[in-house]
């Protein structure tokens, strides 16, 4: 399927909840599967996926030449049981699910792999994918946890590691050019992803919270390239909706990679609009641009990245609580929900310290421990629908 | 339609209440075991309760209706539904306005609930990801024991010492006690050992909203009066007599919500 041909329709869903786009939808498509229309697509075309894990790899970098990035998911995983005889249930589920997904082969089409020590799971799924699946390629960045001149320099020269890896193995031409031109249109992509985004902002805002989350995950599991005209096709449009007027509160999510759109889907379902997002697959901060500066394109990669509010760096907690009061008040947040994967100890730490602040500067918040796929959603459902009466909404 | 009856219909996993009221407070209340179809559920325990006032025949006949509890979207007659989690705080601060705090254990969930000075939700937690320390629990206890749930209760409060029960796990939990069985340890101080774990859960899930008196207990094991000395041991608090049946306060909680919904409407 070509990304331009697709129909942009509105459907008017219970209660004014608007959802953009029929089922057998593109967004769906690339949402559901990780080998997606697009991916095949890229792949005819003679270009080579490499999957990544963590918002700490730079997507630009894989973004060269015939190379396109995939952030790894495991849409639709019903269970675990292969992975679980390597890591047991107080490791994450998205580690053990990445894995799984591994040993059954799902990922087999990749050209490689790229990993970043996010943390001891992480580490742990990037030993055991290894071992069981023994990709052709794989890199593991060693990112730093703190953001200083010295932790990017030494970023500087773990992107240069990759970029030299990558070029040798997959014969292409990474430099300074061909960086910056990738940067260029990473931006450009980024830019009209915000525009979207900022839509939210609105008091009626003529998105939902889900049909973002399904745009922001399609952006980064299929080549942007690909997908860019179907996401310009879409701003046109969300643009000339009416927005949504009746819900009942204003919310919004901060957390660990959440890749499934059911989970605000869930959340919505009961009334409220999840207008705003603070984790690092949703848009704070993953639509910031990489910014322009006097230094070459590895080291703007380097400080765009290091700069991420992400709970498993060691830099003080203060700088990331206030970005997260500072997306509360400019997107006129009623609420946060707090949702983080099980036994994610980064996520623990910073969930708790959250909660106090956020409950300090007088925003009501809801902490919800969950697994990768979605599951309970009915007491999901009751969680949030309480959370908002006891908000009086 | 007749004048001044609300009601308030609470779907639970296990069974299913009706509560109606008008301006003298409760006139009929239901407790039906709840079908596979919320809706038939919520049919069936409306229909038991109106049959019990005069000038009542139907549902339709009601002023206002609130459906609440698991199955509280699925009741397509309700006026508007409402968490569960209000309903027993309303419901609860109705029967006595100065109860802060309610452990509200239900079939298949156990919440812990602080209450504002409004009566309305303060703050909540739920522990609904598996079956230890609800009524499930208790239902397979009774059964490895082969005895009511009421007679269990009661062989608990006969221990003078409790054998403590480590698994969390419903599952686990049955077979520890099996084994504990086998080696003809004595039924009651197993059965002790049972309440004991059951309210230490009761007990975290209370202090994580922050203990707050009056303190009670909500839901159909509020009945389990073994369970309640134990919790009221280990909390050092007493735990509030409701005035009505603790089964049904999700229902009178949800019946007060439609009583003042219409009202405001």
């Amino acid at each position: 399927m070509a990304a331009d041909n697709i129909i942009v329709v509105n459907i008017l869903k219970k209660e004014s909840i608007l959802h953009m786009l029929p089922k057998e939808n593109l967004l769906d498509d690339v949402v559901n599967n990780i080998e997606n229309n697009l991916v095949k697509e890229a792949m005819n075309a003679g270009r080579i996926p490499i999957g990544y894990t963590c918002s700490f790899v730079p997507e630009v970098l894989l973004s060269v030449d015939k190379l396109f990035p995939l952030r790894l998911h495991a849409p639709n995983i019903t269970g675990t049981s292969s992975a679980d005889v390597y890591m047991p249930p107080v490791v994450c589920s998205y580690c053990r699910s990445l894995l799984e997904f591994g040993m059954n082969g799902h990922y087999d089409f990749l050209g490689g792999w790229v990993f970043n020590f996010s943390c001891q799971h992480m580490n742990r799924c990037a030993d055991l994918i290894q071992h069981s699946v023994k990709p052709k390629f794989v890199h593991v960045l060693d990112a730093l946890h703190s953001n200083t001149e010295n932790t990017i320099s030494w970023m500087v020269d773990e992107l240069k590691i990759l970029s030299d890896k990558l070029s040798s193995h997959f014969n292409v031409e990474i430099n300074e050019e061909s960086l910056s031109t990738a940067i260029i249109k990473h931006n450009e992509f980024i830019l009209i992803m915000g525009e979207i985004g900022d839509l939210r902002k609105l008091d009626n805002p003529p998105i939902t919270g889900t049909e973002f989350h399904k745009l922001m995950i399609a952006s980064q599991v299929s080549p942007k390239d690909l997908l860019r005209k179907t996401v310009e096709a879409l701003r046109d449009d969300i643009k000339k909706r009416d927005g949504v007027k009746d819900y009942r509160a204003r919310l919004m999510i901060l957390g660990g990679i959440l890749d499934d759109p059911k989970f605000i889907e869930s959340i919505e379902d009961v009334g409220c609009l999840v207008v705003g997002d603070h984790f690092c697959t949703g848009s704070v901060p993953g639509l910031n641009i990489i910014p322009e500066g006097p230094h070459g394109p590895l080291e703007r990669i380097a400080r765009h990245t290091m700069a991420k509010p992400c709970p498993r760096m060691f830099d003080p907690i203060d700088n990331r609580l206030d970005s997260v009061l500072q997306t509360v008040k400019e997107y006129n947040v009623d609420g946060v929900i707090i949702e983080q994967l099980k036994f994610c100890d980064p996520m623990n730490y910073y969930g708790l310290a959250m909660k106090e602040y956020l409950n300090d500067s007088g925003i009501p918040v809801l902490r919800i421990d969950r697994e990768y796929r979605l599951s309970g959603e009915g007491q999901l459902k009751t969680r949030v629908q309480a959370f908002i009466e006891s908000m009086g909404k | 339609m007749s004048k001044g009856y609300y009601a308030g219909c609470d779907v639970g996993s296990t069974t299913t209440k009706a509560v109606i009221l008008n301006s003298q407070g409760i006139i009929a209340d239901s407790i039906v075991p709840s079908k596979t179809d919320p809706e038939d559920s919520a049919n069936a325990a409306l229909d038991e309760a109106i049959q019990k006032v005069n000038g009542l025949d139907r549902i339709q006949d009601l002023n206002y209706l609130v459906g609440t509890g698991y199955g509280r979207t699925q009741i397509p007659f309700a006026n508007k539904n409402i968490s569960e989690l209000s309903c027993h705080a309303i419901g609860a601060y109705s029967c006595d306005p100065k109860i802060k705090s309610v452990v509200d254990i239900g079939g298949q969930d156990l919440k812990a609930i602080s209450i504002n000075e409004d009566g309305s939700l303060c703050d909540f937690v739920m522990n609904d990801k598996c079956a230890a320390g609800t009524g499930k629990f208790f239902e397979a206890m009774s059964r490895v024991f082969g005895v009511e749930l009421c007679d269990f209760s009661s062989l608990s409060l006969e221990a003078k010492k409790s054998i403590p029960i480590t698994s969390q796990c419903s599952v686990f939990a049955e077979s520890e006690v099996l084994s504990l069985i086998a080696k003809k340890t004595p039924p009651r101080e197993i059965a002790l050992g049972i309440q004991e774990s059951v309210a230490n859960r009761c007990h975290v899930l209370l202090r994580r909203i922050g203990i707050r008196e009056k303190v009670a207990i909500t839901g159909g094991c509020a009945k389990n009066a073994g369970l309640v000395a134990a919790l009221t041991k280990m909390i050092k608090l007493d735990i509030v007599q409701l005035s009505i049946d603790p089964q049904l306060i999700g229902a009178f909680g949800a019946a007060i919500f439609a009583q003042r919904d219409s009202k405001a409407s």
